[in-house]
């Protein structure tokens, strides 16, 4: 049988076999409650439990059967799986209906299958977590036991050499991953430089200067920009941004590569403007009034106010936001993907192609090598310190923003 | 009475409708005229007059709402920052309307300080708290008479003795009733020839309390202080003059002896007895 | 008096007002910066894809018997037949397949032209053969060149000839991915959210979910592209380039955006509801289902939408678990391979022909039509619905 059909045969026979299972558990507390006996809750309330106890058996097994499925494990044929289950889920609905009497707590076995079932889909956050690190982690390793950990941080060169076959010879590759984490630096510099000085003096205008009507338009229109996709942003680089750092750079008599650092750079920190904005803007309202009514009162103007009060009381806020918005830009693809060089390229020059990161995963993974060739590997180790780094930025900016959240509330 | 006197030139007398206004001939150094203000549509103050003694303490009472903290913040004019404000009358001030379209504002609130209900120190260490007015509006530039005027502004303040040797310390870890004089000290580095306070005590305990109620005793040798209060006994402790404001008009005025013992009208009668409230 | 104050501003006060002004600039020049920055953007986008919005179609008689069915590229005159685009001539033999009516017959029709005869005539490239030029122009002289919508932009697949490509498979597997999205992490999502605001104890572990979703939300979208290419494709064997894959790796992107929001449309609705609802005897859990969740439902419904359109547009992630291959034809099912919007873009704008360019232009249009759209619904239901408290 298909694996579609499957699932069709065992959704399309518990959902009315659960509906049936509904209708016994109210029966018996409807005719209990006829006879006589109070019921301690309502008659559906132990339809719900009944149809509960019936289905979770089946949906147990089912799972317990696809997961062995998924790990490769010998599985029964698929109409014992599926027999199995009406057993499973026979044998439940016998003990739950036998259970509906007047003592049993309906409700409140419902309410706890309620709490055990949000609880569990709250896990699934902490299981994503554990599944980047997992799947990063094993590749990452099975890296460092070809590559030294040494040359992999210190090394200047960064040339792998293709393998489309594994374990081809790999003597000739260097994974010197500096040149890589320069370009990457040297394009988030660019990005913070556009979107935090942007960002934050368009949050001080909207939040101390401008009048409510203004307010209400800027805002949502300047959270465009983080709504547009980075593989828009990646081609607006390209075609348009770097073509024009070529065409300026020429006038000053500079020569710029079209896959220049600087493109991509400006670019990125245009997408990063409203997310230092709208934060700062957040942090610049949570500072109480009483403060700027205290500077007021002794004679400062608004500007004065602004930048001697507001901004350092607000710093530790503006710097997470910041935080974050640097984490946003290492991790950051598609603009790089599309906008920036391939070539490793340790420089300071900004209008020369450097290479990143991300450029770099994507570039291994998106080929044609063999899945566990050297270089295919070397995009998990870099996928693992772009999780440590940007999970370290995370943290610390989350952190910071509840200590600030808690000392103003 | 515990007045000085003071009666000279200066004399003022001006004709106040609907109040009285202390009997005594002094130097007045503020007088407000026909005073209305109002919160969109709302009337917060229905035409209020009356004259603020130099180098006294004013003290306003009345029930919450009453319009006093309303009238001691368009003393200063902080009531411009709050939007959809209306301000009609005259509030004269050095022989001028600082309601008038050449005053400037910034200007004025330099001169005329303010100390609010809740301890404001700013996120920063003790000194700066009170270098900060200084240094902006440009009155010190030297650092060593930068020092000298925080030694001095924390003295007046009476806390210095308490923070000498933390001076780097940040505002925010003094107890409230330090903070609050840190607040005070911070108003009167810019020397104002006004200070308004709003409820300075009512966020403070018992002990902090009687602290800075002897510090605003001795202030108003220098400064004219004008404080809104809560606390009946604290207007009878340490003002010379009281003015009860009810539902936005003032219904009595006068000094505070006799507007604590001798009340002409039955409603401050009532107020001062606890019969409203 | 005697002090003499004066109100009017001083010499230091009129610099410190210069300082003032000063700064307000700069504050409104940042804003205006930004807000340049999307009218030169947009504009730019509309200038590049408006043309792919029309083609160039050419009248001719097309001659249908056994030698054209053969040699196609015959049915036409041969002055004319290198100006119409290759994609017509393979459908020939269909065409008569489907109608043996038009065997031996010829028919006026207008046929889209060539991606070269498109780009000249749009004046992006003056590089055309002086003899087509010429047959051109005549064709031009006698009214049978002309713009017509380029409906194969919206309704056909990817294809290697320029004139021929379009976004349909694009539509069809973002479709998939939304709904293998929505599935996956709407009741997860919302799940957590009631559990994390309503019922979760103030403890360690409870912070460290809360911790681990506003990480979760900040982690490069690369890293999820590893997870799903780990996990999903080569771990749980989900078909590499499919829309499942893509889909659940995009879900557990979604999920911190819908947990979050979902939240705080949950903390909106005032506690005494909740109270209310209990103090008739509804349990907790009754007094969530019956009263909190109805009255969150704009807001969670809000920041879903917002979470999809995400989803839409989000392309990194897709690039590992290789969706970016060449699909020209719309897949059936969720495990076939197949592209997204995004991905058809970012294939399109490497692609060495010219008429690519506004190709990709005019595909960013319509993703940014589609994303505006959903997060204009979103903004709508919001304000529509939202109640303040």
């Amino acid at each position: 049988m298909e694996t579609s059909q499957v699932l069709l045969v065992f959704f399309g026979g518990l959902v009315p076999m659960a509906a049936v299972a509904f209708a016994l558990g109210r029966r018996k507390a409807l005719m209990s409650d006829a006879s006589g006996s109070r019921m301690h809750s309502l008659p559906s309330q132990y339809g719900v439990y009944v149809a509960t106890w019936m289905a979770l058996p089946a949906l147990a097994i089912g799972v317990v059967a696809a997961a062995a499925a998924l790990f490769g494990l010998q599985v029964p044929s698929a109409p014992f799986v599926l027999s199995f289950a009406l057993f499973g889920a026979a044998v439940g609905l016998m003990l739950a209906m036998r259970k509906v009497e007047p003592t049993l707590r309906a409700r409140n076995a419902i309410e706890k299958f309620v709490y055990w079932t949000l609880f569990s889909a709250s896990l699934v956050s902490i299981l994503t977590t554990f599944g980047i690190i997992i799947s990063i982690l094993f590749e990452a390793l099975k890296f460092f036991s070809q590559v030294s950990v040494w040359e992999f941080v210190t090394g200047t060169n960064w040339s792998p050499v293709a393998t489309f076959r594994p374990g081809q010879e790999t003597a000739d590759s260097q994974f010197g991953s500096v040149p890589l984490f320069a370009g990457t630096f040297m394009i988030t510099l660019v990005a913070m430089s556009v979107a935090i000085p942007v960002g934050l003096l368009s949050a001080i205008y909207m939040s101390e200067y401008a009048s409510y009507r203004v307010r209400t338009l800027a805002k949502p229109v300047l959270e465009i920009l983080a709504g547009i996709p980075t593989v828009v942003y990646g081609f607006f680089a390209a075609i348009t941004v770097s073509p024009l750092v070529v065409e300026v750079a020429d006038f000053f008599g500079l020569h710029a590569s079209y896959t220049n650092a600087l493109a991509p750079g400006m670019v990125m920190g245009i997408m990063i403007i409203p997310f230092i904005s709208s934060l700062s803007d957040d942090v610049i309202n949570s500072i109480p009034n009483s403060l700027r009514e205290g500077a007021y009162a002794l004679g400062s103007t608004k500007s004065e106010t602004i930048k001697q009060i507001i901004l350092p009381a607000a710093f530790p806020g503006i710097m997470a936001a910041s935080l974050l918005g640097i984490s946003r830009a290492l991790g950051e693809t598609m603009i790089v993907v599309m906008a920036a060089g391939l070539r490793p390229n340790l420089t300071w020059n900004p209008l020369e192609d450097m290479t990143t990161v991300t450029v770099r995963i994507v570039d291994a993974l998106t080929g044609d090598q063999a899945f566990d060739s050297p270089e295919t590997l070397a995009a998990f180790a870099l996928g693992l310190v772009l999780f440590v780094v940007t999970l370290t930025l995370n943290l610390v900016s989350i952190i910071i923003i509840r200590k600030f959240r808690q000392s103003y509330e | 009475m515990r007045t000085r006197d003071l009666t000279g030139d200066n004399t003022q007398v001006v004709n106040v409708p609907t109040t009285e206004r202390p009997r005594v001939n002094q130097n007045m150094k503020m007088k407000v005229h026909d005073l209305e203000v109002w919160y969109g549509e709302k009337q917060a103050l229905h035409g209020v007059s009356m004259d603020v003694v130099e180098n006294e303490v004013t003290a306003l009472i009345g029930p919450s709402g009453c319009g006093k903290s309303t009238f001691l913040r368009c003393l200063n004019r902080m009531n411009d920052l709050i939007p959809d404000v209306r301000i009609k009358g005259e509030v004269e001030f050095e022989n001028q309307n600082i309601y008038a379209p050449e005053v400037d504002v910034v200007e004025l609130r330099s001169h005329i300080g303010m100390v609010f209900q809740k301890p404001n120190p700013f996120p920063k260490s003790i000194y700066d708290n009170i270098a900060y007015a200084p240094k902006i509006l440009g009155q010190v530039r030297k650092r060593t008479d930068m020092e000298d005027l925080v030694e001095h502004s924390l003295k007046r303040a009476g806390l210095w003795e308490e923070v000498k040797d933390r001076l780097q310390m940040p505002g925010l870890s003094l107890s409230g009733g330090q903070q609050q004089r840190l607040c005070i000290a911070r108003a009167i580095a810019v020397s104002p020839s006004v200070l308004l306070m709003d409820e300075p005590c009512s966020a403070l305990d018992p002990v902090a309390t009687a602290t800075v109620e002897q510090l605003i005793d001795e202030l108003k040798e220098n400064y004219t202080i004008v404080i809104v209060t809560h606390n009946l006994q604290q207007a009878a402790r340490v003002a010379g003059y009281t003015a009860f404001f009810h539902l936005g008009n003032i219904v009595e005025y006068s000094d505070t002896d006799s507007l604590f013992t001798h009340p002409r009208e039955k409603k401050t009668e009532d107020y001062i007895t606890g019969r409203y409230g | 008096m005697s002090q003499g104050i004066t109100l009017a501003p001083s010499r230091q006060l009129k610099k410190r007002y210069r300082a003032e002004k000063r700064f307000k600039a700069y504050c409104i020049a940042a804003l205006l910066l930004a807000l340049a920055f999307l009218v030169v953007f947009f504009s730019d986008m509309i200038r590049q894809g408006y043309s792919a919005f029309v083609q160039t179609e050419i009248k001719v008689d097309v001659t249908y018997n056994e030698d054209t069915v053969k040699f196609t590229n015959e049915s036409v005159t041969e002055d004319v037949s290198p100006l119409i685009s290759r994609a017509f001539y393979r459908t020939i033999p269909r065409q008569v397949e489907a109608n043996p009516d038009l065997m031996n017959t010829t028919q006026t029709r207008w046929l889209t032209a060539t991606a070269h005869v498109d780009q000249y005539r749009k004046g992006y490239s003056d590089r055309l053969d002086p003899e087509l030029k010429a047959t051109l122009d005549r064709l031009e002289s006698e009214g049978r060149v002309s713009y017509g919508f380029n409906s194969g932009l919206f309704f056909s697949g990817d294809s290697k000839i320029p004139s021929n490509a379009g976004l349909w498979s694009a539509f069809v597997g973002s479709f998939y991915v939304m709904i293998v999205v929505l599935v996956v992490s709407f009741p997860i999502g919302v799940a957590t959210a009631i559990y994390l605001e309503e019922f979760a104890p103030d403890n360690r572990f409870t912070q460290g979910i809360e911790i681990n979703i506003n990480n979760l939300a900040a982690v490069p979208s690369i890293l999820f592209g590893l997870l799903g290419l780990a996990i999903f494709i080569n771990f749980f064997g989900v078909p590499r380039s499919s829309a499942l894959a893509g889909g659940l790796t995009l879900s557990l992107m979604t999920l911190p955006v819908i947990i979050i929001s979902t939240r705080a449309a949950l903390k909106a609705v005032p506690q005494n509801i909740r109270q209310g609802a209990q103090a008739v005897g509804a349990s907790r859990w009754q007094a969530i289902r019956d009263h909190v969740l109805p009255l969150s439902l704009p807001g969670i419904l809000t920041g879903t939408i917002i979470g999809i359109a995400q989803a839409i547009g989000e392309t990194a992630p897709l690039l590992l678990i290789g969706m970016i291959a060449y699909i020209p034809d719309a897949p059936t099912s969720m495990t076939e391979a197949a592209t997204v919007l995004p991905a058809q873009i970012y294939t399109w704008s490497g692609m060495p022909e010219g008429a690519y360019v506004s190709l990709t232009a005019a595909g960013i249009l319509v993703l940014l039509t589609l994303l505006i759209t959903l997060n204009a619904t979103a903004v709508i239901l919001r304000n529509r619905f939202e109640r303040r408290w």
